[in-house]
């Protein structure tokens, strides 16, 4: 599948902002055997004075761009275009929870792509007892991890309303989970601290969905803006898996990957710091464009 | 001990013994700095000992006072966040144990090598940790403590360090177990303190002790701290780059001693929003524009550092200072990211660590301590665990310091003890267990005689450019009781100096280079916000003065009247209502606000800043509260506004007699006479006006202190031109507005970028424009709209100020 991907960020200031230093993460990765980054650009308006790009931690490309001149708003632009393979079906090969474990331990790496880096807390995901609780309700005895996780993918997907007037980007997992309510962001979140407690590494993937379904399909939750997923390291032999609890399905052609991390935090797709004060308003507009199948 | 001792040794003892001031006695079974295991005292501190016992309690006391007394001279003094809320200060003196603990130089040696292997081990398992990760893969170091550590700062893996070194400066807390041996109870990386109060605690004792310190050979400290400067020096990238430590603010419990740290090295005190990031270098903003940072010794938590890369939620960082150290070009003390080595589960692996990549053993132990999640090591714990504390397996704080997250097993209710196994079983990956150790014992003074009580030592190792090299001293931390197992350090201890004692005379150096090769240093360029803070300190003062001066002459006539409704006082309450001053309370609050916010302009430039001043100004607030709550309105309150006035001119005094005339004092000098000018102005334009109460000029000049020169000026009676020409436009008159601009326009000419591209900048020409413009007014020119025109220009010289050299 071929995409043209356009995203619109906008940063509107009631007081001219000043001194301002954005870190962006919003270009799709090449994955091998997954997708392919044909071309894509990211622009700014006001120009930046500065402008550097590098690879993360985790594998990103992150721009970093800085405007001196006082401006009322910020406008961050990318295009790309992009491959998206068809996902081969993986069987299920992964083991149960004392089994995960084990291939856990005798896993000695902290390499950007080892699950150890999932396993523990992370900045936004402290352990939260009441997740930790409703997780274990939801697993039945002898189930893989690979089904646990499926299992709590479609529980998020069943009890919780989507709705994005509910929760912020500021929201903790246990408001929205006291909530039931919330968009990708809260649900990958809740999912990512459930299956943590269970001792299954996951983590958290950014990126975009397609925004026109094909025909006589219903279009995904989730589309009109960046959109997030979960990562789930279902062992050695089955590897990471990427489920998408907004939608209750497996990452699939119609999900392209922007960023992994170990939550909203490592890859948020913009952070900024400036000089000012007043009132910001922020615009997102997504589009996902397929060309051909 | 042979039966050849020498006969004055005997003698000591004895002393020791018959004296009931000094009868002490080591705890059975206890190691003691001063006691051998014999009850004999320790060579190296019979002197002290021999000492002690000829001075009565009364001499002693006295001796202890002088060094309480410097303490408190110096302003040392350590936050605690607890008393914040609680109203105060929330600043502590340090708690110093006036006795010291003496060590022999040569058991020193032995301590000094087994730190520097510990500092090299430590240099190489952070390097290890950020970069090829080799512990890991070789399964030394479980996967799961680097990658679930809070520490471990992933934008930093695979960044080196300019200069090759992760770490620069480490601190290391030490106790003596019962066997006279030494283990490592902690190591500090991320941003070690404490070592500026050593130095404090260093004077102090040597004032109560200075005849016995001069003639024992004791190591001096200065020279560990000209190896450290030397080598940040060398740090450099080119010349003109800066160094500066890096504080949280002042707000931090240590900010004292990294205003002293400072101070005493000569490098910069910055905070976060002093520096900027441009195109990859860490600037700092100066009055002079951006001046490259090329060493940054910071005092804040690497987390801290960066608000775009590490905590987003820092509001005391950098933004964008780990891309500059992405791209090379400054030093970080430590390295961002070091912090991680203090983790408490680390000590179980050290041994393995230091063979696998030293090839060594550990000289010096750390306490034996097991992470619960390896199987064996938490059965092991389970089964011990009376003689085990366990907590955290990621905190950074050592055991005996950690607010009370951990437990002593043998504290634990019988219950819980059978289910430690499961317990351990479940968390066991986020606990330690650690063998509980005891500590030595060393004499306080206590109620009047010395007692033994548990001690641990705080040691420092500087990377110089010959190595590293340990502190000969330090400080150490002096339990409260007598319970000796290392856990009981928490709380309400004192800290005692050490004195490193060689046989033989000692090296005597000074932070000064020899005469012979000395230049002379300009002080370096002044950040921006210590620009700001001193320019607001100046007008804060004047504020007050200007406000104490009105309130004065309002209470002098209320005193003879008692009608606060007679005109000239019913004008004048009007006129305070205008700058925010209610005559409610004869000692109003704004006042008290106004040396508040002098105090907090101070409280953030301690570094550029003399005790002395510090403590005036403090005594000035002290007392204007005292007045606030107490004095009465007439006689009283002008007589509490004349001591609040003089109190006022001692601080002033203090400054204008002390501070050395560069740029930090033009911002405070121009900030004071703006004040006054504008202070000046208003009030002339409100009482000079036609319709101005009777007594109005008379009460103007009281208030313009120029009773007496009008009196022998002018041969006519108070009148309006006389009035405006003294207090407008009298040159001489230090209390006329056209004194204050031409202060101000010789300080602006004075400061950086006064001239650009050889004209004057818009600041410097509007000054002089203001200077002018007054310069040829005549008296009968200067009516109300001529000063309220005035004062808006003032209002406008301050902004144009801001914009120039703050931003």
């Amino acid at each position: 599948m071929l995409y043209d991907l356009t995203l619109h960020m906008g940063y509107v200031y009631d007081v001219p902002a000043s001194g301002a230093r954005h870190l962006i993460r919003v270009l799709p990765l090449s994955l091998p055997d997954r997708q392919r980054l044909i071309a894509g650009a990211i622009t700014v308006s006001p120009n930046a004075d500065e402008k550097v790009s590098f690879i993360d931690f985790f594998g990103q490309q992150a721009t970093s761009v800085f405007v001196k001149a006082p401006h009322e708003r910020l406008d961050i632009r990318m295009q790309a275009r992009v491959v998206v393979e068809a996902p081969t079906i993986k069987a299920d090969l992964s083991p149960e929870l004392a089994g995960l474990k084990a291939e856990l331990a005798g896993l000695l790496s902290v390499d950007p792509a080892s699950p150890h880096h999932l396993a523990g807390t992370s900045p936004r995901l402290p352990e939260e007892p009441l997740i930790a609780a409703w997780a274990r309700e939801v697993v039945k005895p002898g189930q893989t991890a690979h089904e646990i996780a499926r299992a709590i993918c479609t529980r998020i997907h069943k009890d919780f309303k989507y709705d994005p007037e509910a929760t912020t980007v500021d929201t903790t997992p246990r408001e929205a989970f006291k909530l039931k309510r919330g968009v990708c962001q809260d649900f990958s979140h809740i999912m990512i601290v459930a299956l943590r407690s269970l001792g299954i590494p996951a983590g958290y993937v950014s990126g975009f969905l397609r925004t026109i379904p094909p025909p006589g399909k219903e279009r995904l939750e989730g589309a009109d803006a960046m959109h997030a997923w979960v990562r789930v390291w279902c062992g050695d032999a089955m590897g990471h898996v990427e489920l998408d609890p907004t939608n209750d399905i497996p990452a699939g052609t119609d999900h392209i990957v922007v960023a992994y991390g170990r939550d909203y935090s490592d890859i948020a797709p913009v952070v900024g710091v400036m000089k000012g004060y007043g009132n910001q308003k922020a615009l997102q507009a997504v589009d996902v464009i397929p060309l051909k199948q | 001990m042979s039966k050849k001792a020498p006969a004055g040794e005997r003698v000591v003892k004895e002393e020791i013994e018959n004296d009931p001031i000094l009868g002490y006695a080591a705890l059975p079974g206890i190691a003691d700095e001063m006691m051998d295991a014999n009850g004999q005292i320790r060579p190296v501190w019979r002197n002290l000992i021999a000492h002690l016992s000829r001075l009565s309690e009364a001499e002693l006391q006295e001796r202890f006072a002088r060094a309480d007394r410097y303490l408190r001279d110096a302003g040392v003094f350590y936050r605690t966040y607890q008393s914040q809320g609680s109203g105060g200060s929330g600043e502590r003196a340090w708690p110093i144990s006036h006795v010291p603990v003496l060590i022999d130089a040569r058991e020193w040696e032995t301590v000094s090598r087994g730190l520097m292997q510990r500092a090299d081990l430590l240099e190489a398992m952070v390097a290890d940790i950020y970069g090829d990760n080799r512990l890991v893969e070789e399964g030394i170091l479980p996967p799961q403590l680097v990658a679930a550590n809070p520490e471990f700062l992933r934008p930093l893996a695979g960044i080196k360090p300019v200069g090759g070194h992760y770490l620069h400066f480490c601190s290391f807390e030490i106790g003596r177990g019962p066997d006279g041996n030494w283990w490592v109870l902690s190591d500090r990386t991320q941003a070690p303190s404490g070592a500026g109060f050593a130095l404090e605690n260093r004077v102090a004792t040597t004032r109560a002790f200075s005849d016995i310190y001069a003639e024992s050979h004791v190591h001096r400290l200065a020279s560990f701290f000209v190896a450290f400067r030397d080598a940040l020096q060398a740090q450099k990238q080119s010349p003109d780059d800066r160094i500066a430590v890096l504080s949280p603010g002042p707000a931090n419990e240590t900010y004292f001693e990294h205003a002293y740290i400072a101070r005493y090295l000569g490098f910069m005190l910055l905070e976060g929003e002093d520096l900027t990031v441009v195109n990859n270098r860490v600037m700092v903003r100066t009055v002079a524009g951006l001046k490259p940072i090329g060493v940054l010794w910071r005092r804040l938590d690497a987390a801290y550092a960066d608000p775009l890369e590490l905590d987003q939620n820092s509001r005391i960082g950098t933004p964008g200072m780990v891309q500059a150290l992405r791209s090379g070009a400054l030093t970080v003390v430590n390295a961002l990211g070091s912090g991680i080595l203090e983790t408490r589960a680390f000590l179980a692996f050290a041994p393995t660590i230091a063979r696998r990549l030293l090839g060594e053993d550990l000289m010096m132990p750390s306490i034996a301590t097991w992470w619960c999640g390896q199987k064996e090591e938490r059965e092991h714990v389970a089964k011990n665990i009376e003689r085990m504390v366990i907590g955290p397996a990621y905190t950074g704080l050592p055991f005996f310091d950690d607010n009370g997250q951990s437990v002593l097993g043998s504290s634990l209710r019988e219950t819980a003890k059978e289910t430690i196994g499961e317990w351990l079983a479940d968390e066991g990956a986020k606990l330690v267990g650690q063998e509980v150790v005891t500590l030595s014992t060393t004499p306080a003074w206590v109620d009047g005689k010395l007692v033994p009580r548990p001690m641990s030592l705080r040691v420092y190792a500087a990377r110089t450019e010959k190595g590293w090299q340990i502190m000969p001293g330090g400080f150490a931390r002096i339990g409260s009781g007598d319970d000796v197992s290392a856990i009981a350090m928490q709380t309400g201890g004192t800290a005692a100096d050490v004195w490193i004692v060689s046989d033989k005379p000692v090296a005597r150096p000074t932070l000064l280079t020899p005469e012979e090769n000395f230049t002379r240093n300009m002080p370096g360029s002044l950040p921006s916000r210590a620009a700001d803070n001193l320019y607001w300190l100046g007008r804060y003062i004047e504020r007050a003065e200007g406000s104490l001066r009105i309130l004065r002459a309002w209470h002098l006539r209320y005193a003879e009247s008692a009608d606060p409704n007679a005109p000239l006082l019913a004008d004048m309450t009007r006129y305070l209502k205008t700058i925010d001053i209610d005559m409610a309370k004869a000692v109003p609050l704004t006042l008290l606000r106004n040396i508040d916010s002098a105090i907090y302009s101070a409280s953030n430039i301690r570094d550029r800043f003399s005790p002395d001043g510090w403590l005036a100004l403090n005594d000035l607030s002290k007392t204007a509260r005292r007045f606030h709550d107490a004095v009465k309105a007439g006689d009283d309150a002008a007589h509490a506004m004349t001591v609040l006035l003089r109190k006022l001119a001692g601080f002033a005094g203090l400054v204008h007699e002390n501070m050395y005339r560069f740029t930090g004092w033009r911002f405070l000098s121009i900030g004071r006479h703006l004040e006054r000018s504008m202070h000046m102005t208003r009030l002339l334009g409100h009482m000079c006006g036609p319709d101005a109460p009777d007594g109005a000029l008379d009460m103007m000049l009281e208030i313009g202190d120029s009773v007496m020169t009008h009196r022998r000026r002018y041969n006519v009676n108070t009148a309006r031109l006389t009035v405006a020409d003294l207090l407008a436009l009298d040159h001489l008159n230090p209390r006329s507005i056209l004194f204050q601009l031409n202060e101000i326009r010789a300080e602006v000419e004075l400061l950086p970028n006064a001239f650009v591209n050889g004209q004057m900048s818009p600041f410097y020409r509007e000054a002089m424009r203001l200077h002018s413009g007054l310069a040829v007014m005549t008296p009968d020119g200067m009516n109300e709209e001529v000063y309220a025109r005035l004062e808006s220009e003032l209002e406008k010289l301050s902004d144009l100020l801001g914009q120039t050299y703050i931003g």
